[in-house]
């Protein structure tokens, strides 16, 4: 193409007045801000992707959510007038190459911002690197690591909420339900102890009790020898086995308890992407699951949730509608739609124009608050804390009945509340 | 859901700071789950046991019962002597194809899975050429993209430099090895960018390769791909003069033996098949110190993972020279140990050849999906002139029992026969290297040995939990 499509940089003057004609454009409500559209360059996001590597199966539902959401955001019309460019780059899950693609995102492919990365390790290995290049680095990991306040001014996580508040807004719907003594069964290393040390501490605000930690070696992949461990008086086991063995050990545990079990709560992630109807899987009859949002349409679907499906391609169980036995990321990859939706809003609050304005971008997302359900929320109403650049949502607890997952419980925000641990506010740029 | 991989340590410590959780998840987790319920020990004690009653079988029936099998029937009658040598067109329509691809990798989609070069090279070539070489012959003769470009650069005439003798295939061996130690360590060999600069590379050396030392010597010996085509294509079922047809690996008998170095170059296309296996299991995980469950990213492990794949190509020659030399110790025979095993190490090919089917099986089930995407939309722009799209990739088949058993049943049946075929042609050898049968069969029991167990590792290599 020989026309030059690219923004011409304001200067500050300039910014400054659209700044302060786009604050009071998007103060009227209903005032779609178009002033900003003197250019018609792409707003370029780039979508740092697990394609490749253990993140992949993850990373092929992000993709999708990721082109839906953009697809959405251009047929309202794009960001501030202008069209939304998603650039996606590989991180071969590995956080290494993701600090890479951050430093591509910003120089080489000259991109807005960054956004999209699920697993920790590849958020925690890139985000020093979008500190250091001031590129806002808009995660959807679900980690704790962005509240807990270890990462930078750059990085926030808007669109998904934290592992540490969901695991502890369970703690009032079992200890309520299901029982108040409980035994966690979870794989000995990082994940498993987060669970364990967030479970325990929120079973003990709900006058309830885990009676005994089981902790399996991550190497495992035969489970019954750990089941005699399992306390007589147990009335819940609190599992988040994940790996390849996870369908061995629901086998077996079924296999240990026949048909009287004490009640079972799991985390989806140990079954995110597999059919709950899998053989060996039965045992999971009635036993109930957090899911970061419902994978199977509930009888008062919302027309938001109803939108998002058709926009991704997913059916009311949650697998594509080409192939229903591909299922779906789905109690995660919301966050993808959830977090271009919050980058739309931010950069239109922001009077976001190019690169110049990203602190302003920043500050505006920084500025956000309640999160209403809506087609830009189909998970659910959130509320955002600036400070520690974290959501607070509604968590999910499921049924599993009849071979699929049915809501039975959805928690309140404040639920899922707990003190800040870090004011990202108070650090310069 | 943090992965604090021990083997990163600034990483693991700060991660181990944050007190962040990972969420681990794999490619295909669900079909690894559902092998992990299927009865695989069964499946391993059958095939070891179908290879241990061919090894019985051979003991017992008279030796030209098994030399049989490998006794070609001649369907049509041909000139002998070398065959018609390939004109460069085919040849240069190859390297402008690698050209084309490798513009592509440079300027086209960031995506693995959506760039044209990356599925050309790891999906087309890597998984299905190789196997269709296996299976029909000798296509790469004709398609490879150097042999047209070497004639236009230096003529008919004699090549600058002739590569000594006494290398052997040494230098094939180190461009495989290189080759394999690209696709398993590098951090990012499906990087359309950094693989085109790499099959740059590689196309260019191997160019000035044919030129300096001749491209009938530079293929043969000298470039790691070619020399391994070379050696699979021996596996076709049928070859010349004329058409002649007979069970697969019937060509490596008749052919004349073998160097050393060829049989360790065999060998090496054993190894590197089994290495890919074998790098992504729990145990190989749990030996290099990596949290199987929070698998640190392959650039926590690039040293490790090329000792490894060295190390197992080592080990291999080591034990089948070992299982060689017992052999002949027993049988009491009077061949040396390097003949025998220039003559004898070919014989695993069928096995290398089982190998590469069995584990790239669900590759190509998912990526040939890619494929097809990036041949529907060939220029990006929704054009479909083949009218092969909309192509929506799905791996809805890995979730399903039925699908993944039939999967694991393919692979388990590609890697048994290759083992069955690797122990009849290896007695065939045997038979061919001592003339007393008694003693060939003798000779062979360290062999079968050798090859039962491998059957073991190769179906244990399908059925182990894997976490990279």
């Amino acid at each position: 193409m020989s026309k030059d499509l690219k923004p011409t940089a304001p200067n500050r003057r300039t910014a400054l007045k659209v700044l302060g004609a786009g604050a009071a454009a998007a103060a009227m409500p209903g005032f779609v801000p178009y002033v900003q559209a003197q250019s018609s360059a792409p707003i370029k996001i780039g979508f740092q992707q697990h394609r490749t590597g253990i993140g992949a199966a993850y990373g092929r539902w992000y993709g999708r959510v990721t082109e839906a959401a953009a697809k959405r955001l251009n047929d309202m019309g794009g960001i501030n007038g202008r069209p939304v460019e998603i650039i996606a780059e590989d991180d071969g899950t590995d956080p290494r190459r993701g600090a890479e693609v951050v430093e591509k995102f910003a120089t080489r492919h000259e991109c807005d911002l960054a956004f999209g990365t699920l697993f920790s390790h590849v958020v925690i290995g890139s985000s020093p690197r979008a500190g250091e290049l001031k590129l806002p680095y808009f995660v959807v990991s679900e980690g704790h690591h962005v509240a807990s306040g270890k990462l930078n001014r750059y990085t926030l996580q808007p669109g998904i909420t934290d592992v540490k508040s969901q695991v502890q807004a369970m703690a009032p719907y079992v200890s309520a339900n299901l029982g108040k003594k409980v035994t966690m069964i979870f794989p000995d290393f990082a994940f498993g102890h987060d669970h364990r040390d967030f479970f325990t501490a929120a079973m003990a605000a709900q006058g309830g009790e885990v009676i005994e930690h089981i902790a399996i070696p991550p190497t495992e992949t035969s489970f019954t020898k750990y089941f005699p461990k399992i306390p007589r008086q147990t009335e819940v086991i609190y599992h988040v086995m994940v790996g390849p063995g996870v369908l061995t050990f629901v086998k077996e545990m079924g296999e240990f308890f026949g048909p009287s079990a004490p009640a079972i709560f799991g985390f989806i992630d140990s079954l995110e992407a597999v059919d709950i109807a899998s053989p060996g899987l039965e045992f999971l009859e009635g036993s109930y699951f957090w899911e970061g949002m419902p994978r199977y349409a509930q009888a008062d679907q919302t027309s938001h949730d109803k939108l998002y499906r058709e926009a991704v391609g997913v059916d009311a169980n949650g697998a594509s509608m080409a192939d229903g036995k591909d299922v779906s990321t789905f109690a995660h990859m919301f966050g993808c739609w959830e977090t271009l939706h919050i980058i739309k809003a931010g950069m239109e609050a922001a009077g976001y124009a190019g690169p110049a304005d990203r602190q302003k971008l920043i500050e505006a997302v920084e500025a956000m608050t309640d999160m209403p359900l809506s087609d830009a929320h189909p998970q659910g109403a959130k509320v955002f804390n600036g400070k520690t650049h974290q959501t607070f949502g509604h968590q999910y607890i499921s049924q599993v009945k009849g071979g699929r997952l049915d809501l039975v419980h959805a928690t309140s925000i404040e639920d899922t509340l707990y003190p800040d641990e870090v004011d990202y506010t108070k650090m310069s740029f | 859901m943090s992965r604090h991989p021990r083997s990163v340590k600034p990483l693991a410590v700060l991660a181990a700071a944050l007190g962040a959780v990972a969420w681990p998840v794999w490619p295909h987790v669900s079909e690894m789950g559902l092998v992990l319920l299927l009865p695989t020990e069964i499946y391993m004690a059958a095939g070891a046991w179908t290879v241990a009653l061919t090894v019985l079988a051979l003991a017992l029936v008279p030796p030209r019962w098994a030399e049989a099998p490998f006794r070609p029937l001649t369907l049509a009658r041909g000139p002998s002597g070398p065959g018609q040598q390939p004109g460069p067109w085919p040849s240069l329509a190859t390297a402008a194809l690698t050209l084309a691809l490798i513009a592509a990798g440079l300027s086209g989609s960031r995506d693995p899975l959506g760039n044209p070069l990356p599925l050309a090279v790891w999906t087309v070539f890597w998984i299905g050429f190789v196997t269709l070489q296996g299976g029909v012959g000798d296509l790469w003769h004709w398609l490879n993209p150097w042999r047209g470009a070497a004639a236009l650069i230096a003529g008919q005439g004699a090549p600058l430099l002739r590569l000594p003798e006494r290398l052997g295939h040494a230098p094939a061996i180190a461009g495989l090895l290189i080759v394999a130690a690209f696709a398993f360590a590098h951090p990012a060999p499906d990087d359309p960018a950094v693989l085109a600069i790499a099959v740059a590379l590689w196309w260019g050396a191997s160019l000035a390769g044919c030129v300096v030392f001749g491209t009938e010597v530079w293929l043969a010996r000298g470039e790691g791909l070619s020399a391994l085509l070379r050696l699979f294509a021996g596996l076709a079922p049928w070859g010349g003069p004329g058409v002649r047809v007979a069970l697969p690996g019937w060509r490596l008998l008749e052919a004349p033996a073998a160097s050393t170095t060829a049989g360790l170059l065999a060998l090496t296309t054993l190894s590197i098949g089994s290495f890919d296996g074998l790098n992504e299991t729990f145990w190989w995980l749990a030996l290099i110190g990596v949290n199987p469950l929070e698998f640190p990213g392959r650039s926590a492990i690039i040293g490790q993972t090329v000792a490894g794949l060295l190390s197992t190509t080592v080990l291999l020659w080591a034990v089948f020279a070992a299982a060689v030399w017992a052999g002949l110790r027993l049988a009491r025979a009077e061949v040396t140990l390097a003949t025998a095993f220039a003559r004898l190490a070919p014989t695993v090919l069928p096995i290398a050849f089982g190998y590469h089917i069995a584990h790239y099986l669900t590759t190509a089930l998912v990526n040939g999906q890619y494929v097809q995407a990036a041949l529907a939309d060939p220029l990006g722009t929704g054009w479909d002139p083949l009218g092969l799209g909309p192509v929506t990739v799905t791996t809805g088949f890995l979730n399903t029992p039925d699908s993944v058993e039939t999967i694991f049943q393919v692979q388990a049946g590609a890697v048994v026969l290759g083992h069955v075929l690797s122990i009849l042609l290896a007695h065939a050898a045997a038979l061919r290297l001592i003339a007393e049968p008694r003693r060939a069969a003798i000779s062979q029991i360290p062999l079968a040995a050798f090859m039962i167990a491998y059957t073991f590792l190769g179906l244990w290599l399908l059925a182990a939990p894997k976490g990279a």
